[in-house]
């Protein structure tokens, strides 16, 4: 399209230079909008194993409860916020999907438990809690991985059209925290409870807020 | 008379493939339709400007409508969105305007803004900051006289219309 003229030319001078150029147009789908957000963490799956190794783990039974109770909602919340992400970005009014929230709740749940057993006194490796020497590790590289997955988020945003640019910020940023953290947690082989707990929640909140700060600039239309 | 919205999506339909004449009566239809959408909302002179701004948003993003999906909730987000993003310039401005000179000028924005279902909004506003934003926003008061009128300082009274018209913005923002 050449550039739209402004006003204040007249409103049919307008709507005539804007159709004097009219070309089809490929109809955004949303099914595309999941495809490129899990190839964005699946790409981010393969580099993490790349780097860090496959954990057999995960495969052996050696897995801990915890592991897999914190990397199933990690999921949950990424599909979630991935669908909500994807809903958003085609303007509509009325109802919202909420799940988004309610998975993020559920997910906040594992930080406090795993903090409050802390407390207790429960935790005796060196790995666990406040001290943890991988923690700075593991948030890292979890957010590099939803690096990737922001990236695709926002370039999906870009194409689309959000109306609420707040909250696909919001999602965008969960939905990078949560998948990213997925995608390199299935490399990390520290499985007690207040190392996923903390460190492998951290990532999904600090995403984000770093994507509610920073997103908004880059999708406003 | 506005098209319905099965006339809407059969045009809309038509202009995603390309059809010229589809897509100049659309834009043509969508300009009342709009028309009609924001004479509730903003001063009669804005309307135009508002209008067209939609229309080239609405034309820029056609390809995000679903032909699965009505028009018009799709329009009328579009619709709502560009308004919501003028008052954000606007309260903007307004602050801006506030923290560096007291003297009230009078311009389209503060009517904009003084306009937008305000009964609604200062109802949900502390009753301080309603009271000096009707004052000085709507009735024309400079600060000093809006001070001497309500015993607030000069500061405060700055200080509660920043937050409340702040407030209004992210109101008006939230409601769906």
């Amino acid at each position: 399209m050449k550039n739209p003229p402004q006003s204040p030319m007249s409103r049919e001078d307008l709507i005539a230079s804007l159709t004097g150029d009219l070309t089809p147009v490929k109809r955004i789908k949303p099914a595309e909008g999941i495809a490129l957000i899990v190839f964005a963490t699946l790409v981010a799956a393969v580099a993490s194993i790349a780097i860090y190794e496959w954990w057999d783990g995960l495969l052996t039974g050696e897995a801990s409860g915890y592991f897999l109770i914190t990397h199933g909602f990690l999921l949950v919340l990424g599909a979630a916020s991935t669908a909500a992400l994807v809903s958003s970005s085609m303007p509509r009014v009325g109802a919202r999907a909420n799940a988004p929230m309610w998975s993020a709740i559920a997910l906040a749940i594992l930080p406090i438990g795993a903090i409050l057993s802390l407390l207790s006194g429960q935790g005796n490796h060196a790995h666990e809690g406040l001290n943890d020497p991988v923690a700075f590790l593991c948030t890292s590289a979890s957010l590099s991985a939803g690096a990737l997955v922001l990236v695709a988020a926002v370039l999906w945003l870009r194409r689309g059209a959000p109306v609420s640019i707040e909250r696909s910020a919001w999602l965008a940023g969960l939905a990078a925290g949560s998948l990213g953290t997925l995608a390199y947690g299935i490399t990390c082989p520290l499985d007690t409870f207040s190392h996923v707990g903390i460190w492998h929640v951290a990532p999904v909140a600090i995403g984000a807020v770093f994507a509610r700060i920073v997103v908004p600039p880059l999708i406003r239309w | 008379m506005v098209a319905d919205e099965p006339t809407f999506a059969r045009l809309m339909a038509a202009t995603q493939d390309g059809d010229k004449a589809a897509g100049n009566v659309l834009l043509s239809e969508v300009g009342v339709w709009l028309e009609r959408y924001f004479r509730r909302r903003v001063p009669p002179h804005s309307i135009d400007d508002l209008v067209q701004d939609v229309l080239i948003a609405f034309y820029t993003k056609r390809a995000t409508w679903d032909p699965g999906r009505p028009f018009l909730p799709w329009l009328a987000a579009i619709a709502r969105y560009r308004w919501v993003d003028h008052l954000r310039k606007v309260y903007k401005h307004e602050s801006k305007e506030l923290m560096e000179d007291d003297a009230v000028e009078d311009s389209e924005e503060e009517v904009v803004l003084a306009r937008v279902s305000l009964d609604r909004l200062f109802g949900q506003l502390p009753e301080k900051q309603a009271e000096v934003i009707e004052m000085v926003k709507i009735g024309g008061l400079s600060i000093r006289e809006a001070a001497e009128k309500t015993g607030q300082s000069e500061s405060l009274v700055k200080v509660n219309i920043h937050r409340g018209l702040k407030k209004m913005a992210s109101l008006v923002e939230k409601a769906d």
